[in-house]
């Protein structure tokens, strides 16, 4: 008996092969879209800043016989160590920039997709949710680490050039652990929070002010609780605060603030745990409309 | 229909949707923060008046002038234009006989009005729970109003710069937040005039507290007054009068003048 | 006839980009619909008449008067926008209630008027709900409403069925010509031919900017007559299929596909062929796979029409 199908119909008989990285995709793509936005690449190139005013600064601590005429009265003001390390990666300003490029580029990483309810579109596809939050967190990584590992390594490289010896590495082996130490705190800390913000609401302007406000905020809130109560664990209050705490921790240097380490890496520890709940509530295949 | 009416009839549609999103909730529980501090504050300190007035200025005022308003007017703000050409509601406006300013003045009156309430009662709330034991005195309510002044003034002209802001930049929000976190916090680290080139000078200016060089409040110069070489209140009132007039009269010319292209 | 919407040398550029080429039309009472492709300027044809957009060349005008900056205008004007977008915190009635607000109504005359359009597109009952809440057939029929509440004189209507089901688009195609019938001037955009076809004979075929053809549709399809209609059938036994056909006077061409089990008939009468080639298929008991017209849609009455 002939058949005679929907006009246009064809039937697929291939077979579907399964990625060894089923999250690649996702990432390579949120990166592409951050640097399409026009102001992001002056921002994440502004973010360089530091790392630059850095290398400036171990560039002088190496030729500070041609600077003394510009430091009269200083014997040696720069002294590259542990601590330079630890004041670059744990600056207010150098935070302050991560934060803005990650809101700035990765604000609306879950936000768009909620907005134009892409989240069925993409479990629709061989992909678990473990799959596409590793994909939306590998973005942010991307970032992060470009702006805390990469200058942060190659500050110690230059370094060692600059002073023509090993001898820098051979007095601190593990400064380029404590760096990528670190770096990878930022970015799993950085990662947790933005995904969690960003997972609140599909406006992705609103996330923007989330993912600073809820930075300065913290911050506001430490330094008036330390006002009223005149104690350091007010710190604890504070993301910049804690973050600084454990960078301190990891370069082996004294804490901004009288509080053990430990404590700084519980709270950044529970953010990170409230964000993976939040976010597997969130991500789901199905909307459900009230 | 008069652009007058135009405008009231925006205010009140606007003034009516802003109170039902449940980011307006998210901002006023924020504004309970102020409130749960001056609680905790009056259990701490109970008994000593004069340092609760001290922290009231030294640090609630902090968390209201140079967190809470800039944050409402960003988001208010900039969402006046926007939040129309972002969600593409835009067409629903502009194709009704309402002239285009009226669009932009009648949201600035209604996010505005919704801005002062969050913040007038987090103020009013801790003010008074900080200053519960001197009720009686009429002076603690001529200082109230004038926080609540400073506070309105301050709303008034932070919303209209990042009104004008989301009129000619898609980004507003990331110029907003370096502006009002970036520059408005870096400028009093700068001597002489330079602090005039900021909102928050003005503001800071017509505080009812200005502590004395090494002592006022029994704390030494405050955290908020830092390095701050006050203009007279009168000019202040004026400067930030002029600054809001002159942002919302350019943002009103530059949204009727400019098209808004939606992204596809 | 005078004309209700008139565009005059309209040129309209998104950076180099040509949205609209040297476009000189005159809209008249009664339904017409704008047809074309995506991307072939229908859109910015809608938003420059509507004020949305400012021309970089010439005019267009709405009953003699200039659109932008003319919030005048707006009052006889309905648009019904393309996006599937709200104030979603609202229900019907609210949203309805609210954008009435801005004719300068009172109070008693905005209810009625949002009581009549709801009633008019069926959602009286839905009218408390939540717009995030409803439907995409929902969604499209409150879009409707908003821009008949102020009974205006024109409406323009941009992909009005869209995401309707067949029983929605119906209801709306009855309801759109009312309006005609009542006097109004409607101009409606799509870029599915069926559609504008149960609405109206008169319509402007617009490609790339520019205006391919106007009239009226049996003009317009006279055109795509005097091109052979393309038909491809994919078959366990194409040359059988073939034979059958070979004597047919309305076929002017046949070719078979590489694949060797493709035929593709070119003829003038496709209905006609159609009728015979289910004949044909059960009388050979030949296995169809597939029937396809690969020229068959709006594309290839445009190419046509553009000489490609």
């Amino acid at each position: 008996m002939a058949t005679v199908r929907e006009k246009g119909y064809s039937h697929w008989d291939g077979h579907l092969i399964a990625r060894r990285f089923p999250w690649w995709p996702i990432t390579r793509t949120g990166i592409q879209l951050a640097f399409r936005k026009k102001r992001f690449k002056i921002i994440f190139a502004g973010a360089f800043i530091p790392s630059f005013v850095f290398l400036v600064g171990l560039y002088v601590s190496e030729r500070l016989e041609d600077f003394k005429t510009f430091l009269q009265g200083s014997d040696r003001l720069l002294n590259v160590g542990p601590k330079y390390f630890s004041i670059y990666f744990t600056n207010d300003s150098l935070l302050f920039l991560i934060v803005l490029v990650l809101a700035f580029g990765t604000g609306g990483l879950i936000a768009d997709d909620l907005k134009h309810s892409s989240l069925q579109l993409y479990f629709s596809r061989p992909l678990s949710k473990k799959d596409y939050l590793i994909g939306k967190m590998s973005v942010i990584a991307f970032f992060v680490l470009i702006l805390t590992a990469l200058p942060g390594l190659v500050l110690i490289i230059f370094k060692l050039i600059f002073a023509g010896s090993f001898k820098f590495f051979l007095q601190y082996p593990w400064l380029p652990l404590s760096v990528l130490g670190y770096s990878a705190l930022l970015t799993v800390f950085f990662g947790f929070y933005v995904l969690l913000l960003s997972s609140v609401s599909k406006n992705a302007r609103y996330v923007l002010i989330l993912i600073f406000g809820v930075y300065i905020f913290s911050n506001v809130l430490f330094g008036i609780l330390q006002s009223i109560f005149r104690t350091p664990y007010m710190a604890l209050f504070s993301v910049p605060a804690n973050l600084q705490q454990a960078g301190a921790f990891l370069f082996g240097q004294k804490p901004p603030h009288a509080v053990p380490a430990v404590w700084s890496f519980a709270v950044l520890a529970a953010i990170c745990a409230l964000s993976a709940l939040v976010l597997d509530r969130k991500i789901r295949s199905v909307e459900v409309i009230k | 229909m008069t652009a007058v009416q135009a405008v009231r009839q925006v205010f009140g549609f606007f003034g009516f949707l802003s109170r039902r999103t449940g980011k307006t909730r998210v901002f006023a529980i924020l504004g309970l923060i102020p409130v749960v501090l001056a609680v905790v504050v009056r259990i701490v300190l109970h008994g000593r008046s004069g340092p609760m007035a001290a922290v009231f200025t030294d640090i609630l005022m902090v968390f209201f002038l140079q967190f809470y308003i800039v944050i409402l007017a960003l988001f208010y703000g900039t969402s006046i234009t926007a939040e129309e050409v972002e969600n593409r509601t835009l067409s629903y406006l502009i194709t009704r006989p309402i002239p285009k300013p009226a669009i932009v003045l009648g949201k600035f009156a209604a996010y505005s009005v919704l801005m002062f309430a969050m913040v007038a009662v987090s103020l009013a709330l801790s003010y008074f729970i900080m200053n519960a034991a001197r009720l009686s005195d009429p002076e603690l309510y001529l200082t109230f109003l004038r926080y609540l002044g400073v506070l309105g003034l301050g709303i008034l002209a932070y919303a209209a710069f990042f009104t004008f802001l989301g009129t000619i930049l898609k980004r507003a929000i990331i110029v907003g937040l370096v502006f009002g976190f970036g520059w408005e916090n870096v400028i009093q680290y700068f001597p002489g005039s330079t602090q005039r080139f900021s909102i928050v000078h003005y503001l800071k200016s017509l505080l009812p507290y200005h502590p004395t060089v090494g002592g006022g409040g029994g704390r030494g110069v405050a955290l908020l007054l830092f390095r701050l070489e006050p203009t007279k209140p009168l000019v202040a009132v004026l400067a930030l009068t002029v600054v809001t007039v002159a942002l919302l009269a350019l943002a009103c010319w530059i949204f009727g003048m400019k098209e808004y292209l939606y992204e596809e | 006839m005078t004309a209700v919407i008139a565009a005059a040398s309209l040129s309209k550029w998104y950076g180099n980009v040509l949205g609209l080429n040297d476009i000189t039309l005159e809209i008249e009472d009664g339904i017409t619909g704008l047809l074309g492709p995506n991307g072939a300027g229908k859109s910015t044809f809608m938003k420059l008449i509507t004020g949305q957009m400012k021309p970089n060349i010439g005019t267009v005008t709405v009953r003699g008067r200039k659109v932008w900056n003319n919030p005048e205008v707006f009052q006889g004007i309905g648009f019904c926008p393309e996006q599937d977008v709200f104030y979603e915190d609202v229900t019907g009635w609210e949203f309805l209630t609210g954008l009435l607000r801005f004719y300068g109504y009172a109070r008693t005359e905005i209810e009625d008027r949002a009581s009549r359009a709801l009633d008019i597109v069926d959602l009286t009952a839905d009218k408390d709900r939540l717009i995030r809440g409803y439907s995409r057939g929902m969604r499209q029929r409150i879009k409707f409403a908003q821009a008949v509440a102020h009974d205006p004189g024109i409406l323009i209507l941009d992909e009005p069925l869209s995401g309707l089901d067949p029983l929605g688009k119906r209801k709306l195609i009855k309801l759109i010509k009312g309006f005609r019938d009542q006097g109004r001037t409607v101009l409606v955009s799509s870029h599915v031919l069926p559609e504008i076809e149960a609405l109206t004979s008169r319509i402007v075929l617009i490609h790339q900017g520019k205006i391919l053809a106007q009239g009226d549709i049996p003009y317009v399809r006279e055109l795509i007559e005097a091109h052979p209609h393309q038909i491809s059938v994919q078959s366990s036994d194409p040359r059988a299929l073939a034979a059958r056909f070979v004597g047919d006077r309305s076929i002017q061409k046949m070719t078979f596909g590489p694949d060797g089990r493709t035929l593709v008939v070119e003829t003038h009468k496709r209905d006609e062929f159609f009728g015979r080639l289910t004949g044909v298929v059960l009388e050979a008991g030949i296995e169809v796979d597939e029937i396809s017209s690969p020229d068959d849609n709006l594309q290839a009455v445009f190419e046509y029409l553009v000489g490609k």
